[in-house]
């Protein structure tokens, strides 16, 4: 190693006084989120891989199930812990909103990708949420199918789930607002597997645009019936079908014209960093990445910035993520002073000759915070 | 037009909802337990058949068909694996005690999946073919055709077994009595890992076929084994026509329900409906065949 690379690293390593600290990892492994746990701890762990041995970073990776209680352990064991500064948590709502509190009394940032409009919503210094909520991705979902597909009826599905219905709130309200009310709005719980009756309802509510709010398996489900039934009406999903992973549940030809809404997608590249990320992770863990795992990096990535600037302490990190901006590989991150740090949204749509979809539109600071 | 689309659909799910819950009743007879592992056999069944499709040239992998004979296989192997740790060591404790150690078989088995296979949904091939037949409005899918032809040779095939065969009556003496069985040369033990073998074997075609138009993740189980519950207790605790015939129930309420109502109607309207059996027929429909149960 030449000897000015040793010399920067030691003096990063005093500047931060970060040897031996531990940047926790909690995410859902097992359950039904595990598929978007992964993808955050990935993303977390590709980070740390770029710069965490200058600045004496080490990780430790903790399973959080699906229960509250899971994440609540995994967080008071990770706070035994000698030197932390910040964690990544969970995207599973309710165990952020279980974290909240101990985030409070331990003073510690939370580092997500939770999509959960209420976690920042209670008022708490110590979350920060790096994927564009439900008022950010909602606005481009509803300005997408009224704006540029003229839907006049549209009929919005959504999920029984707590994810569900603040996707469907903020969504009826913005097709409300654009003067296209939803027709139907028809929850889903998450076991339903024939989606005839759902899609049958929606053709006889005359609806010409259907508007998703889905997991990613009913997402797929509902593509593949809307296919077969010959449901000739624009489909603008949730972020779920921007996942490589529902997409390949799906032939080319099923996902012709159906679009979605998401923060970023990674594999649709657009900039040289983002495909040398792709790339990155595509040979670090055998599978493409989804737009969580990109938001999760630059979470991290955040962090390891702060740390390079001087922050010793979880104080210093958390004042750090509250006022600063940074340039992201997905966007620009900045907390609007509730710890929401992401503003933009893209649609992307598929064209039917393959599962790789373009970005056929960007909407920047929605929420005006930039 | 309408109703034959919706009633086609309602047949194919209640035909692999059938496959399930005849497994779980051949188990339950013939232990007098509920294996609630049933519904994690059907996610080995989908997941069989996606590991074996990477072993099979590209020419062959396209075809359930194909992978059936190693889901029956494979799913029998596990439902051996599952009588020797889960019930045999534990027969001579309380019923509850194997619905337990069943439980803890299936989160293994959750897990153990989602570790191997990852946690994203997948799907397993068609068994013949997976494009649709048009017939004036109505759109045939030649998967779910093949569904219910496949869920209906195997379900005549175990009533053949059971019903005008040596090995069926001995099957259905261990279940109606194990202990007269035993006093009549029976070997109950070997009759019993059948039982679990055909249950799981069973349970594992239903992964297989279902997985292809609706997915699988390794957290299904749970929700599938709910159903093969549900429509064992309106069919008739312990009685194969029973079962078969809630499964049906099960379908055609969710899909006619869910069109007309709403689907969280129909969720409520089946638990209301399940209610009603428990309240008015505790037998179910078809009458109670076993007298014990967990």
């Amino acid at each position: 190693m030449p000897w000015k690379h040793i010399l920067t690293a030691a003096m990063l390593l005093g500047a931060t006084g970060a040897a031996g600290q531990t940047l926790p990892i909690l995410v859902p492994l097992t359950g039904f989120l595990s598929l978007e746990g992964t993808s955050q701890r990935n993303g977390a762990t590709l980070a740390l891989a770029d710069a965490a041995a200058d600045l004496g970073v080490e990780h430790d990776i903790s399973d959080t199930g699906t229960s509250p209680e899971v994440a609540v352990n995994a967080f008071l064991r990770a706070m035994d812990q000698d030197d932390v500064r910040a964690v990544v948590a969970p995207m599973l709502g309710t165990q952020m909103l279980a974290l909240l509190p101990l985030a409070t009394e331990f003073k510690m940032p939370l580092l997500t990708v939770s999509g959960t409009a209420s976690i920042t919503e209670q008022g708490n210094p110590y979350i920060f949420r790096f994927f564009p909520g439900d008022s950010v991705v909602k606005q481009a979902h509803a300005r997408y199918a009224v704006e540029e597909l003229g839907a006049k009826r549209p009929a919005v599905i959504f999920q029984t789930t707590a994810y569900g219905q603040s996707g469907r709130t903020h969504l009826a309200a913005n097709l409300t607002e654009l003067g296209s009310p939803p027709v139907l709005e028809e929850p889903l719980d998450v076991a339903v597997k024939d989606m005839l009756p759902v899609l049958t309802k929606a053709r006889q509510a005359g609806a010409d645009a259907l508007l998703l709010h889905l997991h990613a398996g009913p997402t797929a489900l509902v593509v593949r019936q809307a296919a077969a039934m010959g449901l000739d009406i624009p489909i603008v999903a949730g972020s779920a079908m921007h996942q490589p992973a529902t997409a390949a549940l799906l032939e080319p030809d099923e996902l012709t014209g159906v679009c979605a809404e998401t923060g970023s997608s990674p594999i649709s590249g657009g900039h040289p960093d983002i495909e040398t990320f792709t790339e990155r992770y595509q040979a670090e863990f055998d599978t493409q990445p989804d737009a969580f795992a990109l938001h999760q990096y630059d979470a991290v990535r955040m962090y390891l910035a702060a740390l390079a600037k001087g922050a010793v302490n979880a104080d210093d990190i958390q004042a750090a993520l509250s006022s600063e901006s940074y340039e992201g590989l997905a966007m620009t991150y900045k907390s609007d002073g509730t710890g929401n740090m992401a503003h933009d949204a893209v649609i992307i749509c598929y064209d039917g000759s393959s599962r790789t979809p373009e970005i056929v539109k960007r909407y920047e600071n929605l929420s005006g915070v930039l | 037009m309408l109703l034959a689309q919706l009633s086609l659909n309602a047949l194919a799910l209640g035909s692999s909802y059938a496959l399930i819950a005849l497994g779980f009743v051949l188990v339950l007879n013939a232990t007098g337990a509920v294996n609630f592992a049933q519904g994690d056999a059907v996610m080995a069944g989908g997941f069989i058949a996606i590991a074996a499709a990477s072993f099979f040239p590209e020419a062959f992998n396209t075809y359930g068909i194909v992978m059936l004979p190693i889901v029956l296989v494979g799913t029998g192997l596990l439902g051996l694996a599952l009588s020797a740790v889960a019930y045999l060591p534990l027969r001579r404790h309380p019923p509850v005690t194997v619905f337990v150690s069943t439980i803890a078989v299936g989160i293994i088995l959750t897990n153990s999946f989602n570790a191997l296979f990852g946690a994203a949904p997948r799907a397993t091939p068609p068994l013949l073919g997976g494009g649709q037949t048009v017939l004036g409005n109505l759109s045939l899918s030649q998967q779910s055709l093949a569904v219910i032809a496949t869920a209906a040779a195997l379900i005549a095939g175990l009533g053949f077994l059971l019903h005008a065969t040596q090995l069926g009556r001995r099957l259905r003496a261990t279940a109606q009595d194990p202990e007269i069985a035993r006093a009549l040369g029976i070997n109950v033990t070997r009759m019993i890992c059948l039982s679990f073998i055909l249950g799981t074997a069973l349970a594992g075609t239903a992964g297989l076929l279902l997985a292809n138009q609706f997915f699988l993740t390794p957290n299904d189980g749970g929700v599938l084994m709910l159903k093969a519950y549900i429509a064992v207790a309106i069919g008739g605790w312990g009685s194969l026509r029973g079962a078969a015939a809630g499964a049906m129930f099960i379908a055609f309420f969710e899909v006619f329900v869910a069109t007309w109502l709403s689907h969280p109607v129909a969720e409520a309207g089946l638990y209301l409906a399940l209610f009603a059996v428990l309240l008015l027929r505790p037998q179910g429909l078809y009458g109670e065949a076993v007298q014990r149960r967990a």
